[in-house]
């Protein structure tokens, strides 16, 4: 089917003419990145110099400062303390989400692609009607019925990731489906179940590594949005989109209530995307 | 869908029957999706006669509210009343100001296309040029320069960048209106300036992915004999591009653009709602906090039997636009 076969591309179309040992530095960087953001995520109660982002310190839209290092908003609260409890959420909406969507979306996948025939019809065509359902809409209409609250809001990004994911784990285990291992698998007896989790996912894993990375930028953006259109945790909890869409009546004469905590965002998304784009490159040339 | 994705299976009579199969598809997944959202919708909380109503009302009043709106009766009835209904374009009226949905939808419409339609011209302006760029020049500083800025776009967010947009262009610079949509009949300029921050924000985060592929597929192209022949023959670096490696590579555009639509949906709804267009994305959203579900039945059954029909037609169109595709056995 054409779709899949343009979602591998993805990963050889982006062979950057640069050096290894560059690509290298990059990876490391972006690795770098990824372990502040978690590490002040994790640690943000006990570090003395992370501020309490409720606290009001009447010093009301203050630009960057020594004490302020984000500058405050317009109800005075201190920005950078608020980008770091943002990443807390930001962070667990996105790792809990892609979880559930890999595992859930790579289950379908394998199903569908080991056994084809009518599970895989079935399979295939949820996985296309969910595809054309624009997933915003649909997280927001998610998110409407069932009442905001962080589990809610978790079910419908996760749900956003699961027919991507579905797709290329079943076009990778389309690839693996007929090989000799899994044959000779089969000659010896193995059961299905066998067959699926100890030959094949081994096979497939390096791959759904790499997109589970893209796909961990993809829930963010997404949460990002709805926090935008007032349809993720609801306040005070505080998620990076929360933040910059707090800003966006101050734009005027306080900008950088959005640009730091979209600095921070974009970092943290290139990084995410860059090693998934390297892990999808190696394990590509190796398969 | 499965497997039946390629036109090419068998000659003419399989040409046929396959565009049979997919319009059976289309309409069995607009069927799908219009009943999922309206069982969603029947799920939500609380009674939209006390909504609309307001606390007061008498049970009287209430009843009569949902004998009306026919609320009393089973899910799937009601379903196939409101289907009934929608397929002779009656999509009902809304609630509060009684003004039928379909006649609210057509004012919003105009705004969305438009938008939808600029952003395109923008896309195919940018990212030919530049993916035909990268792969020619393959391997130079101009190639890592285009790929490692479609790479960064990526990682910037529609709401993200809209946002800076406004920052930088409408409030330092006061070039473009803060927001708001202005029509074609109220002044040409007005309707350009008001449409060209949101038809640029959503073009950013379709140039990559257009430029990527598109990069991919010219490599592939420049490695064939024609174009070696093409070279051969002394022409122009201009014509080997645009007369001989376009058409090729126009089939890889259609595939995207059908891939890219669900995206650009998605994005168009907020984009409308960041730059305060009234389209049908900011309808969209306003229905939805307003508790309007009449509009959302009807915008997402648009939606999804748009995104479905397109993708159709573009399986249907790839024959006329690929000639490989048409002789295959």
């Amino acid at each position: 089917m054409k779709l899949h076969r343009h979602t591998a591309d993805l990963g050889h179309a982006t062979a950057h003419p640069v050096s290894h040992r560059l690509q290298n530095i990059w990876l490391w960087l972006a690795a770098a990145w990824l372990a502040v953001i978690v590490a002040f995520a994790l640690l943000a109660p006990v570090l003395g110099f992370v501020n309490d982002p409720y606290d009001l310190t009447l010093e009301i839209k203050k630009g960057p400062s020594g004490s302020f290092w984000f500058g405050t908003d317009n109800l005075s609260r201190d920005v950078f303390a608020r980008v770091v409890w943002g990443a807390r959420l930001s962070l667990l909406i996105a790792f809990v989400s892609t979880l559930i969507g890999t595992v859930i979306g790579g289950v379908m996948g394998l199903v569908s692609g080991y056994f084809k025939g009518w599970i895989d019809d079935v399979i295939g065509s949820a996985i296309n009607i969910l595809l054309s359902l624009p997933a915003l809409m649909f997280a927001m209409l998610i998110v409407t019925v069932m009442e905001q609250s962080l589990r809610n809001v978790i079910i419908a990004v996760s749900i956003l990731s699961i027919p991507a994911v579905a797709r290329v784990a079943r076009a990778q285990t389309i690839r693996f489906a007929d090989r000799e291992f899994v044959t000779a698998a089969k000659g010896m007896g193995a059961r299905h179940l066998r067959i699926v989790f100890r030959e094949i996912l081994p096979n497939i894993l390096p791959v759904m590594l790499s997109f589970a990375f893209l796909a961990f930028g993809i829930v963010i953006i997404s949460e990002g949005a709805l926090s935008y259109i007032g349809k993720s945790v609801p306040s005070p909890s505080i998620t990076w989109g929360a933040i910059i869409a707090s800003g966006k009546n101050h734009l005027e004469d306080a900008p950088h209530i959005i640009i730091f905590p979209a600095l921070v965002l974009f970092l943290t998304l290139l990084a995410v995307n860059y090693i998934g784009d390297r892990l999808l490159q190696r394990s590509g040339s190796r398969g | 869908m499965p497997e039946g994705g390629s036109p090419a299976s068998s000659g003419r009579s399989g040409f046929a029957r396959n565009i049979g199969r997919r319009l059976v598809w289309l309409v069995a997944v607009v069927l799908i999706v219009t009943f999922i959202i309206y069982w969603l919708l029947d799920l939500l909380p609380g009674d939209t006669c006390e909504v609309l109503l307001g606390a007061g009302a008498t049970e009287e009043f209430l009843e009569e509210c949902r004998d009306e709106n026919n609320f009393g009766s089973p899910l799937v009835v009601r379903y196939g009343t409101w289907l009934g209904n929608a397929l002779t374009g009656d999509f009902g009226e809304l609630y509060l100001s009684r003004l039928e949905v379909s006649t609210a939808l057509g004012q919003k419409l105009p705004a969305t296309l438009w938008l939808v339609l600029y952003t395109m011209i923008i896309t195919l302006a940018v990212s030919v040029p530049l993916g035909m760029l990268a792969a020619y020049k393959r391997g130079s500083w101009a190639d890592s320069l285009v790929s490692s800025a479609s790479f960064g776009f990526i990682a910037v967010p529609a709401f993200v960048l809209g946002l800076l947009l406004i920052l930088l262009f409408s409030v330092r610079f006061d070039w473009f209106p803060l927001g708001g949509y202005a029509g074609p009949t109220s002044g040409l300029i007005d309707h350009w300036k008001s449409l060209a921050l949101p038809a640029v924000t959503l073009a950013a985060g379709a140039i990559p992915i257009y430029v990527r592929l598109l990069r991919a597929d010219m490599i592939q192209n420049l490695e064939e004999n024609y174009a070696a022949m093409v070279k051969a023959k002394g022409m122009p670096t201009r014509t080997l591009l645009f007369r001989h490696m376009l058409r090729p590579s126009s089939f890889t555009l259609v595939t995207i653009a059908g891939i890219n639509l669900a995206q650009l949906i998605n994005s168009t709804i907020v984009v409308e709602f960041i730059f305060d267009i009234d389209g049908v994305g900011s309808f969209l959203i306003t229905s939805v906090l307003a508790q309007e579900y009449l509009v959302v039945q009807t915008v997402c059954a648009l939606i999804a039997t748009v995104f479905v029909a397109v993708n159709v037609l573009l399986d249907i169109l790839y024959p006329a636009l690929d000639p490989r595709v048409r002789r295959k056995p």
